[in-house]
């Protein structure tokens, strides 16, 4: 018989897009198990699949797969933080410094807690340091996702973001700062310790207060629609994304301080507050379950005494942080906790960010990740239940939780 | 049983104020009241600050005042600890009678067995009660005085409505009334007015039936346009919306306490039923055009814009308002009858200049915190 042009021919060739669709499917699939049978969050689904599909486990997604799926990370990253850059409302800490004090006791007590501890496992004081740089920073995106699936609205819940916020603005400074130091531990010279950390910092801001200009600038001439603003942030969000990696800057500091910005330099309030949605959503399904593939559950084993006591010692040092300043700043102790437990998700951006150190140097890569990547494993799984309870005994959730699609 | 009807010195006044709780970040309402009260519990502050039924408003009232001057001056200091206690925790307070843009469903009642009790008796409609109303208590000597003067003052219940209008938007639209809050409160039950009782003891035949049949409990659930309030001893109106400053709210009062002291003092006609016979009429284009409604006098048997009504009154009160120390609250309403500008003018322009609701309320809340003049500014 001859070829027929038309038919494909076998095996498929399979294309990203089937990848992209299957991959999406997938999470949604075992995030509505989760969430229907297991009465857990469905993030913890997304991680789940990811996780089962991933190279750690099944194998279905591999290493090409994933790296060919990096564009969604790193859009939905930059979606995440410029909202939650939108949050960080700078008024709120002159009104009530107390906040700004609690905020800086609890990344501080988490930084220092983790560096004891981990010193005390006789692990080098750079990576040491590393890590406990990761475990300032409360996940972002697990904290946005959980708010919109439990319909959370009140005082906590605005508490949470602001200081998440705050504690991954600390969390990225720090490790921009600690990029010398790793240059220093690998014997490059003083010249560049110096200068990556200053281009890093002060390029990704200048990034985002540009990408600032831009949008009220657009926002002036589109009006207050939302359809139309919704557009034109989507797509400087993008392309900020994209410039900020070909300038090998910081995605995430870019786009957070492009959220700063938004919300605190906008004097005649021309942006408008846009939810991304349902568009927003497909990102955000992408990114738990591509993280979720990066995961291996055989660290668990391996770093396990280690893992534990960093989780330990992270959810001490927030809590002592909070605790502290608590009646001060006008909560309760107990909100204080709530507070605490809120913020357990551990940010795999902050993970996202030291790769850019093991591209650098992999060596260095390697070894930050066996002692981190346990503790990322359990918090993935863990972290959305904390904030999930903790949102849902302050009274600010949706009695019924939407089941969300 | 009979109500005790306390007594009370005429002519004093006391105001109640719902607020709207709002987020600073998109500027919708925000279930904010229990950690707002409590920060607020920790300091001595002047007058009375409560929950109310839905997560996202708080009731302030006033004590018992003579002097529109000091009631203004406490009406201030309250306004300035909320809204100060607000921005701690990066909230926003503001007047006005509906949020613009809520969504009732996403409304939660404020856990106190008496809401839970009210939720579970009125469904949705308990949600839809997320409306922002002032209440205005007149004092009076006796029960029989408050029956005789919650009629009298019956007829000049579009005045309170028009003057006080600051719900034009609800649920995200436009809804062409200039108090769109009203219409939430006609489907209660016993919304409405008091029956037309000569005296308080025929009054309290009435009350005592009522309990009897089980329709209601105690004067807690009529929720008429004016009722008595026996433990106050005064009369409250309830018709207003909540202003969008203390200063009109407090000038509101000033009115009433004015009026009080002409009807009761001048006695300028008996109690009639006409004014029921017309009261539906008056009330609904009062809400629906505000000062530029029509206004039937049952009196005269005439037809006039209600604005004219509200000049007439006005120059009616002067000798009384100069009695009582309230020209310059007189003259604040007698201004804005001039600029034709009550509160959902202002709304409605500022919407006009900003095309955006959220906009509205944040310089709505703005304009609560007395930042801004009641004009509308970009």
């Amino acid at each position: 018989m001859a070829d027929i042009g038309f038919l494909p021919s076998f095996p498929l060739a399979a294309t990203n897009l089937m990848l992209v669709g299957a991959v999406l499917l997938c999470g949604l699939a075992v995030g509505q198990i989760f969430v229907r049978v297991l009465k857990l969050p469905r993030i913890t689904g997304f991680v789940a699949a990811g996780l089962v599909l991933g190279p750690g486990v099944l194998g279905l997604l591999d290493q090409t797969m994933l790296g060919e799926l990096s564009i969604f990370v790193d859009i939905s990253l930059g979606l995440i933080l410029f909202e939650l850059g939108r949050r960080l409302d700078l008024r709120w800490f002159t009104r009530d410094p107390w906040l700004l004090a609690s905020s800086v006791a609890e990344s501080l007590l988490s930084f220092l807690f983790v560096y004891g501890t981990l010193r005390f496992f006789d692990i080098a004081p750079v990576y040491a340091a590393s890590a406990a740089t990761i475990a300032m920073a409360t996940s972002p995106a697990v904290l946005i996702m959980i708010v919109h699936d439990q319909g959370a609205t009140g005082p906590l819940t605005e508490r949470l973001l602001a200081l998440t916020a705050l504690n991954n603005v600390f969390a990225f400074l720090l490790i921009a700062l600690l990029f010398g130091f790793v240059h220093l531990e690998y014997r490059a010279d003083l010249l560049q310790a110096v200068s990556h950390p200053v281009y890093l910092i002060a390029g990704s801001s200048g990034l985002g207060y540009v990408a600032f200009i831009a949008a009220r600038a657009l926002a002036r001439w589109l009006g207050k629609r939302e359809d139309s603003q919704f557009g034109m942030l989507l797509g400087l969000i993008v392309g900020t994304v994209g410039c900020a990696i070909s300038f090998k800057l910081s995605v995430l500091l870019a786009l957070l301080a492009f959220g700063v910005f938004a919300r605190n330099l906008d004097r005649d309030h021309d942006l408008m507050a846009v939810e991304f949605g349902p568009g927003g959503q497909f990102f955000l399904v992408m990114l738990f379950v591509i993280t979720g593939a990066g995961l291996r559950p055989a660290e668990l084993a391996v770093a396990g005494a280690i893992g534990g006591a960093f989780i330990l010692a992270r959810l001490a040092g927030k809590l002592v942080g909070l605790g502290i300043f608590a009646s001060l700043s006008g909560i309760t102790q107990k909100k204080a906790l709530l507070l605490g437990i809120g913020m357990v998700p551990m940010s795999a951006i902050a993970v996202v960010m030291v790769q850019g150190a093991s591209a650098l140097y992999p060596e260095f890569g390697a070894k930050l990740s066996s002692i981190v990547l346990s503790a990322v494993v359990i918090l993935e799984l863990v972290g959305p239940l904390a904030t999930q309870w903790a949102l849902r005994r302050a009274g600010e959730a949706e009695p019924a939780t939407r089941a969300a699609a | 049983m009979t109500l005790d009807f306390s007594r009370s010195a005429p002519f004093t006044m006391g105001i109640e104020l719902e607020l709207m709780i709002l987020s600073t970040h998109d500027w919708n309402l925000i279930r904010g009241a229990g950690d707002l009260l409590a920060l607020i519990e920790k300091e001595k502050h002047a007058g009375d600050i409560k929950p109310e039924i839905t997560e996202s408003m708080i009731e302030i009232s006033t004590s018992v005042h003579t002097d529109y001057a000091t009631m203004l001056c406490e009406l201030t200091a309250i306004r300035d600890t909320v809204v100060g206690n607000a921005l701690r925790l990066n909230l926003a307070i503001a007047g006005g009678g509906a949020h613009p843009f809520q969504h009732w469903s996403e409304q939660r009642i404020f856990p106190k067995e008496r809401f839970f009790h009210l939720h579970e008796m009125y469904g949705y409609l308990a949600k839809q009660f997320t409306v922002f109303g002032q209440h205005i208590h007149i004092g009076v000597p006796s029960g029989d005085d408050a029956i005789w003067l919650a009629h009298m003052m019956s007829r000049y219940i579009p005045h309170f409505i028009a003057l006080s209008a600051s719900s034009p938007y609800s649920q995200g639209m436009d809804t062409a009334f200039d108090s769109s809050r009203l219409n939430n409160i006609n489907a209660f039950p016993l919304s409405g007015t008091m029956p037309f009782v000569a005296d308080w003891n025929e009054f309290n035949g009435y009350f005592d039936t009522m309990r009897d049949l089980k329709v209601v409990e105690s004067m807690k659930d009529f929720y008429w346009d004016i009722r008595p309030k026996p433990e106050f001893g005064t009369i409250e109106i309830r018709v207003c919306d909540t202003p969008l400053t203390v200063e009109k709210a407090a000038a509101l009062a000033a009115y009433a306490q004015a009026l009080a002291r002409h009807l009761m003092l001048d006695r300028p006609r008996a109690p009639s039923l006409d004014v029921y016979r017309v009261y539906s009429f008056n009330r609904f284009t009062a809400c629906r055009y505000g000062m530029q409604a029509g206004f039937i006098d049952a009196d005269t048997r005439s037809r006039r814009l209600l604005k004219e009504d509200i000049a007439e009154t006005l120059d009616i009160l002067v000798p009384h308002a100069r009695a009582l120390g309230s020209g310059s609250a007189l003259a604040e309403i007698g201004a804005s009858l001039d600029s034709h500008q009550n509160g959902s003018g202002w709304l409605r322009d500022t919407f006009k200049q900003t095309q955006s609701l959220s906009d509205v309320v944040r310089l709505q809340s703005r304009l609560w915190a007395g930042e801004q003049r009641l004009q509308p500014v970009r």
